[in-house]
């Protein structure tokens, strides 16, 4: 019986937001507002027990290493970040956690440009290879706006538009697939656990 | 002051951490054994950055009773209650906190974007327009990707998923890569100009 | 052009969005009502996944991390790619490991992990271990952490046991035991895995991704700085045939699961209706079926929101 009313209350739920599509009315306010509140309040134990016990209490109180007293300190300071006169406390843990796109520097560089550039250097052995060879360099130039895309070069930037074009439609057939798949998440719900109907 | 001291925090650390990623000597790793412990004793107290704003946000749309500020109400009574659900009764399966979890933040979050759908459909029908020879391979690449993931796809040609695959291991390949190319550039750029205290955005207004 | 012709066209241009959203809801609903068998065709990016997964089969020094980076918004797609990532770990005796970024993906690793070890005789600490919900801060430096050590990365469990002390850790020190890790998510997160865990670990690295994502991500399959991607729920779909086919498959010859094979999977066409299959096992096959429908539809939409722009245009020329 809990099982049925549990099932029942995640329907409603469910079907309180599709009746947006109706019109916005107060059914969809209501569980838009309720899932906000919800979302927010879930997080709160959750941090305390996975990420504050293990990661401050413990180490300060258990096992007393009484310099963690120092960053937990600091993490203190977040609270001060819509303060009109201290919110510049609130930048000393925001700068220690930033701190670490030093490694973005290097590591950015080897993954998305080196070994992007030394694929698009293949020998080009195929039609394939060439026309990915011609699309990369012609998209490239297209991004470079320091010449007028006229002329000649305006020809070849317009086929590095052709080759983005079809980049993006691509996409857009998959974020259709996307959004069809999340539908179909919710009604295999309706349609199974709450009126039984697909198993 | 205000400003300078957490710049030259970030300038000392980021560059520690540029070297950290070259250099595998026992100092590089002390240095980030100990930034581990620190960032992770920091970390908790971010949560109440959010917790804030939407006590802030909601907070004032009750006092100054703007319209529907009832649904505010619902708003922060549901934080609380599954905040408070998740102290008093645990947070393992079974408990009131995770029933929350299970009957209302999940299904209702999963529906959010599967609202999507029929968005998507409907720009398909009343936006989606050849009204351009580019416009029109766009559409047409879309089509035969769509048409090439799904078993009807393959029972119409076997072609419709072998240009599919073509259109995404070849043109799709290039367009993403140049992109991908240019992004992470920036993506370095940006890092260089947090380091060397240029992009200060995320430090806030003020002084 | 015959008058009612352009008079039709431009009603149903004008057409109120609401009935275009009825047909969306029942091109969904009626093939999920009335299932039917459609074919599976699997890709050379799941089947990639699957081999290496299945290449850990029983080997006590190998390990797969499970890296859950969504909340339950696109729970759809992702899922049951989670869900037959585990079947197959837990039936080929394969040590797998779950780990989330976010509040609201922490039950969801339960979920999945509950679903699919209610089947087997799998216990935690020993044949799988949920380091569970670290926040999204801690990702690199946990990341990087795991590079070295990973007991000193992640600490302790969801349970609050100490990593280092539990059975499953035998063996398993850095990424070269824990090999590979596929990283589920609706963005781009995968690229952080690439960035810091292959670049410097040499990790292999394979992508769960939201069909969205899916286009974007070629460029390091190409590279393979991925080593796999699951495409949205067609991926998932392949992963659970891929799972019925081989690892699930029990004959006197195979007790505990066949090899992989190009042929075999070619020619093995798993039935959906039925119950040879449980419903928790096949249920992105089912909803590639409403996938089908649905596509053919948004075409139809699209050529018919055309044909209409095109008559009621030349009108007005």
């Amino acid at each position: 019986m809990f099982e049925i009313i549990s099932t029942f209350v995640a329907a409603f739920l469910t079907l309180s937001i599709f009746s947006f599509l109706y019109k916005d009315n107060p059914f969809y306010k209501f569980a838009e507002a309720l899932l906000v509140g919800v979302s927010m309040g879930y997080a709160i134990p959750l941090v305390y027990e996975n990420v504050f016990l293990p990661y401050v209490y413990t180490p300060i109180f258990l096992s007393h290493k009484f310099i963690i007293i120092i960053p937990a300190l600091l993490g203190s300071l977040y609270m001060f970040r819509f303060s009109k006169n201290l919110g510049w406390l609130a930048r000393y843990p925001i700068v220690f956690g930033m701190a670490i796109v030093g490694m973005s520097v290097p590591m950015s560089i080897h993954s998305s440009v080196l070994v992007q550039m030394r694929s698009a250097m293949l020998p080009i052995d195929g039609i394939n290879t060439a026309l990915i060879f011609i699309g990369t360099v012609t998209i490239l130039l297209y991004f470079f706006f320091s010449k007028a895309h006229k002329g000649i070069y305006g020809k070849v930037t317009n086929v590095g538009i052709w080759f983005m074009m079809i980049g993006f439609g691509a996409s857009f057939g998959y974020t259709v697939m996307a959004r069809v798949s999340l539908l179909i998440g919710r009604i295999q719900f309706l349609l199974g656990d709450w009126l039984g109907l697909v198993r | 002051m205000k400003r300078q001291i957490p710049l030259i925090i970030i300038m000392t650390l980021g560059f520690m951490f540029v070297a950290h990623s070259f250099i595998p000597h026992k100092i590089s790793v002390d240095f980030f054994d100990w930034f581990q412990d620190w960032a992770k004793a920091i970390s908790p107290f971010a949560v109440s950055l959010g917790i804030m704003s939407l006590f802030m946000v909601h907070g004032t749309k009750i006092k100054r009773k703007v319209p529907n500020w009832q649904y505010s109400v619902i708003t922060l009574a549901g934080l609380i209650f599954t905040a408070f659900a998740g102290f008093a009764w645990g947070t393992q399966s079974g408990t009131p906190y995770m029933w929350l979890f299970e009957n209302v933040q999940m299904p209702m979050s999963a529906t959010m974007f599967s609202l999507l759908a029929f968005y998507i459909a409907s720009a398909a029908y009343k936006a989606f327009r050849a009204r351009s020879a580019e416009a029109t391979v766009l559409l047409v690449a879309a089509v035969v990707v769509m048409l090439g993931q799904v078993p009807l796809g393959a029972m119409i040609s076997k072609w419709i998923p072998e240009t599919s695959t073509w259109i995404l291991n070849v043109p799709n390949l290039a367009a993403k890569r140049a992109i991908m190319i240019g992004v992470g550039l920036g993506i370095t750029a940006t890092s260089l100009k947090i380091l060397l205290g240029i992009e200060r955005t995320y430090l806030g207004g003020g002084d | 052009m015959n008058k009612n012709v352009i008079s039709f066209f431009n009603k149903i241009q004008n057409i109120d969005r609401r009935y275009i959203y009825i047909v969306v809801a029942f091109s969904i609903i009626i093939p999920l009502l009335i299932p039917f068998n459609s074919r599976t065709y699997v890709t050379k990016p799941t089947e990639d996944i699957y081999k290496k997964v299945d290449s850990f089969a029983g080997d006590e020094n190998k390990a797969v991390l499970m890296s859950f980076t969504h909340d339950a918004s696109t729970m759809p797609e992702l899922f049951p790619m989670e869900v037959s990532v585990l079947r197959h770990c837990f039936e080929r005796n394969i040590k797998v490991f779950t780990i989330c970024w976010i509040p609201a993906a922490a039950p969801l690793v339960d979920y999945a992990l509950n679903t699919a070890r209610e089947d087997f005789d799998v216990q935690s600490g020993v044949d799988y271990c949920n380091f569970g919900y670290k926040p999204y801060v801690l990702r690199l430096p946990i990341m990087l952490g795991m590079g070295d050590d990973i007991a000193k990365a992640v600490e302790t469990d969801s349970q609050g046991r100490k990593v280092e002390n539990l059975e499953i850790m035998k063996n398993i020190k850095n990424y070269d035991d824990m090999n590979l890790v596929i990283d589920f998510a609706a963005s781009g997160s995968a690229l952080q895995w690439i960035t810091y865990a292959r670049a410097r670990f040499g990790a292999n690295i394979a992508a769960g991704v939201t069909a969205v994502m899916v286009a974007d991500n070629y460029p390091y399959l190409q590279t393979g700085q991925l080593m796999g991607m699951f495409r949205g729920l067609k991926g998932a779909a392949e992963y659970e045939k891929l799972v019925d086919v081989f690892a699930a498959y029990e004959s006197e010859d195979y007790p505990n699961g066949r090899p992989f094979s190009k042929e075999v999977i070619k020619e093995t066409r798993v039935p959906i209706t039925g119950d040879t299959v449980p419903y928790k096992y096949k249920k992105a096959r089912i909803g590639m079926n409403a996938q089908s429908v649905a596509h053919i539809m948004i075409i139809f939409f699209i050529l018919l929101g055309n044909i209409g722009y095109f008559i009621t245009r030349k009108k007005e020329l």
